[in-house]
């Protein structure tokens, strides 16, 4: 068995925004090749292309030397590429081993599926992680029954059962135990010794530099190194995911950077949990800008959600030393907290609805019986010239305007309720550059008003140009405070890959 | 994820609801009733019970991958008002025999209507097959504007009173049907239909035909809601545009009694089988207590507003503990 593949001048693009630029990654027979970056470089994406789960927009797949065209998922499999999921194509209602052979049951004469042979394959496939899961995983109960980490166990058995020649790892460890990603490894060594290939993605630096031969960065979409794992260090090769510390594109005043440590604390978290979350602890003072950083995915979401009493969850808030406990976001909005949301079109915006609706949505209750329209429109005004909102007219649908704009209103909606902590998810996404300036003009505005705001972004750049302190965010707990001359995108992206505390500077 | 004990149960054990409601029906039933055990009362019984089954075993594998079929009781007036004018009470056997065969093409047709509409063009089932019922229902109207009509005697005499070996052909159809959804469960297209009603994303991910699926799902209910039309036909041995009307609510209340999840991917056909005969028995209890028929429709909508409402009651309850 042997196999070579060749990505090479990826590029891809998702609407307007360009994904990928210049991706490359090159894998052979008996090696493990990491594919690492940092948030937004491409990776995932790049992953997606080589599987057939997007289609590329320019460049060229080998596979042996060979151009290859994948238009779907399938074709990719039938030329022996599997992918593991980290979010798993398993149908819960369904037994481990149907959902291992589903769509490839082997079947007895007269088209019947062969049960019998399922259970002894499927069995003998479950051997391979013997002794890391519970006797309660058998072959035939469903995997809805199951916890996180068999599941992604059965995923995995999932993958390997056409007997791939290159299989992608892509955040397969995430949910699974120590024990289970020895065992996972030491079949990575078997497989290599059979001749596959195999591209791992983790966002764990540890287990990247256990298991890789060879890695292959991305960074903004281009792929930027490549190497030998024997010949890098963490630390080097956190810089070749960080590049030139880039300077920011707007100016930061020295002056505003220290917080005044003298300003007295309004939210104060102790030990929140939820079913991510595992222990959080942070203190927010009086018109601080708090970021939130690390990958996408590590429990950022929850807390935003759990400050906003939206998602159950355990522990001890406190607004001013008086303790809270916000079990409907009703509550949390009378105490003065406002959430951001990251899906604009699904939770920020009433999108058929005019820019007055959407604006006044929280504050209708302040206008009376019957609603005093004119009043309204006065303060819609209001809001949207400080907002600077680019608009004809504020009945016109909210959808008509940009992206930019359009977070904007989400953020004055509550901006007409004067709110004291602001809590945002990712609000810049896909926001062009120039409406990005003015959001964090906006943002710097309301905290110099006193208001207090925590701020989750995935991208790096713009948490280190914006905040004056930023907590790391790595598998549900906080890694790292960076602050002052801690605050580099080093720093930060070497926290969010989990490098030990002492590695960073 | 975890599971409570009664989740587990119901997944690994879909027709034991079914199976107690169905004794419990039956015992309260034999105590208004005597003879409820009695072969003829049985054989009397199941042969009013049959159209029923019939419908309600194609539901459930319409419900089986997560959609639901409205018009299935449409297409059963469809089938009588297309008998009773087509073949009339004066029809030679044969020519009834044809158009036996004429009716479950008519089902198929109207069947492959709704799949297309729901698996190719992505419409809503419920509000799919909610339409295209007031259109089966309207040509049902157009064909036989009033009851009226029938079958021949002598065809109608063959369902009413011959009993083979002294067992109604209930006896034979209900196994028979059973008999073959366990070998159509064995096979991959069984497979996919608990795939798709699972989790469709998942199921299209794993190179599973889905739209080909959802679109069979809706001609076999076709199918099957014709066969059913031909056997209310049989039964009454007269003509009634409106007849399959009220069938619809019940054959969805047997798929739920049946423990099938109106969510998809949990259940089968024999629990719906077993709902739609305990239906048959509350409507004989209460015929036999003396309550006023307008019961029937009460504890039916009963039984499928508590189905529906008891998942989301007990998520209610659970809810705020992390």
């Amino acid at each position: 068995m042997s196999i070579s593949l060749s990505a090479q001048n990826i590029v891809k693009r998702y609407g307007g925004v360009l994904a990928l630029s210049d991706g490359n990654l090159d894998v052979h027979t008996g090696e493990v090749v990491a594919l690492i970056g940092a948030n937004g470089s491409g990776k995932s994406t790049l992953t997606k292309v080589i599987n057939g789960v997007v289609v590329l927009d320019g460049g060229q797949l080998l596979l042996d030397n060979k151009p290859v065209h994948f238009p779907s998922p399938q074709a990719a499999k039938r030329l022996g590429i599997a992918t593991v999921f980290q979010e798993l194509s398993l149908v819960p209602q369904m037994t481990v081993a149907e959902n291992i052979w589903l769509a490839r049951e082997p079947l007895r004469t007269g088209g019947f599926v062969n049960s019998k042979e399922i259970k002894i394959r499927t069995e003998k496939l479950l051997k391979l992680f013997e002794g890391t899961y519970r006797a309660a995983m058998r072959s035939d109960v469903p995997v809805a029954s199951l916890p996180p980490d068999e599941m992604q166990i059965v995923e995995i058995l999932k993958a390997i059962s056409f007997d791939p020649t290159l299989i992608i790892l892509d955040e397969a460890t995430a949910s699974l135990d120590s024990r289970q990603v020895q065992r996972l490894f030491e079949l990575v060594l078997q497989w290599k010794s059979q001749g596959k290939a195999i591209i791992f993605v983790s966002h764990r630096m540890e287990e990247i530099f256990q298991i890789a031969d060879r890695y292959s960065v991305l960074r903004n979409g281009k792929t930027v190194d490549a190497g030998m794992m024997k010949e890098i260090s963490e630390k080097e090769l956190v810089n070749r995911m960080v590049g030139k510390e880039s300077a920011y594109g707007f100016a930061q005043s020295e002056a505003h950077k220290k917080v005044g440590e003298e300003r007295p604390i309004r939210l104060a978290v102790n030990n929140l949990q939820t079913k991510v979350l595992k222990g959080i602890d942070l203190t927010l003072r009086e018109g601080e800008l708090l970021g939130l950083g690390g990958l996408k995915g590590q429990g950022q979401r929850d807390l935003l959600l759990s400050l906003f009493g939206d998602i159950p969850h355990d522990g001890r808030i406190a607004i001013y030393d008086k303790e809270v406990d916000f079990s409907h976001p009703r509550h949390a909005i009378k105490d003065g907290i406002a959430l951001v949301p990251g899906d604009r079109s699904r939770e920020g915006l009433l999108p058929i609805r005019s820019i007055l609706e959407n604006l006044m949505l929280p504050s209708w209750t302040n206008y009376g019986f019957p609603l005093r329209m004119r009043r309204s429109y006065e303060d819609g005004n209001q809001v949207a010239s400080s907002l600077n909102l680019v608009m004809n007219n504020l009945d016109d649908p909210v959808n008509s305007l940009s992206g930019g704009n359009a977070q904007k209103v989400i953020i004055g909606k509550w901006l007409n309720k004067k709110p004291k902590i602001l809590l945002l998810d990712d609000p810049t996404k896909g926001v062009d550059v120039g409406t990005k300036g003015e959001f964090y003009r906006l943002l710097k505005q309301v905290c110099a008003e006193g208001a207090s705001i925590i701020f989750y972004s995935s991208d790096d750049e713009e948490l280190i140009g914006l905040c004056d302190r930023i907590l790391v965010m790595f598998e549900g707990k906080i890694r790292a405070e960076l602050a002052g001359s801690t605050l580099t995108k080093s720093n930060l992206v070497a926290a969010s890959m989990g490098v030990a505390e002492g590695n960073i500077e | 994820m975890k599971l409570t004990r009664f989740q587990y149960l119901s997944l690994r054990y879909p027709y034991l609801l079914a199976a107690i409601i169905f004794i419990l029906a039956l015992l309260v039933n034999f105590y208004f009733q005597k003879s409820i055990l009695e072969p003829n009362t049985i054989n009397n019984n199941l042969r009013v019970f049959l159209p029923l089954v019939l419908l309600a075993a194609g539901q459930s594998i319409v419900i089986l991958t997560g959609g639901i079929d409205i018009s299935v009781g449409s297409i059963v007036s469809i089938v009588s008002a297309l008998l009773a004018t087509r073949v009339g009470l004066e029809g030679a056997v044969e020519q009834t025999l044809i158009w036996f065969g004429i009716a479950l093409l008519v089902g198929i047709a109207a069947g492959s209507i709704n799949g297309f509409f729901i698996a190719y063009l992505r419409l809503q089932p419920i509000i799919t097959t909610y339409a295209t019922s007031f259109f089966f229902g309207g040509l049902a109207l157009f064909i036989l504007p009033q009851p009226g009509g029938g079958i021949p005697k002598e065809v109608a005499e063959v369902y009413r009173t011959s009993n083979p070996f002294g067992l109604h052909w209930a006896f034979y159809v209900i196994p028979l049907l059973i008999f073959v959804w366990l070998l159509v469960r064995q096979t991959r297209y069984g497979r996919y239909l608990f795939a798709v009603g699972g989790k469709a994303q998942a199921a299209y991910e794993t190179a599973v035909p889905v739209n080909q699926v959802i679109f069979s799902t809706y001609v076999i209910s076709g199918f099957m809601a014709a066969l059913s039309g031909i056997c209310i036909t049989l039964l009454t041995g007269s003509g009634n545009p409106q007849i399959g009307d009220p069938m619809t609510l019940q054959a969805i209340t047997a798929v739920v009694i049946g423990g099938t999840a109106m969510s998809g991917g949990v259940g089968g056909v024999a629990g719906p089988i077993m709902g739609a005969i305990t239906l048959g028995v509350i409507k004989n209890i209460i015929s036999f207590a003396n309550i006023d028929t307008w019961w029937q429709t009460f504890v039916n909508a009963i039984i499928i507003v508590t189905a529906l409402a008891a998942p989301g009651v007990i998520s209610l309850f659970r809810r705020n503990k992390p």
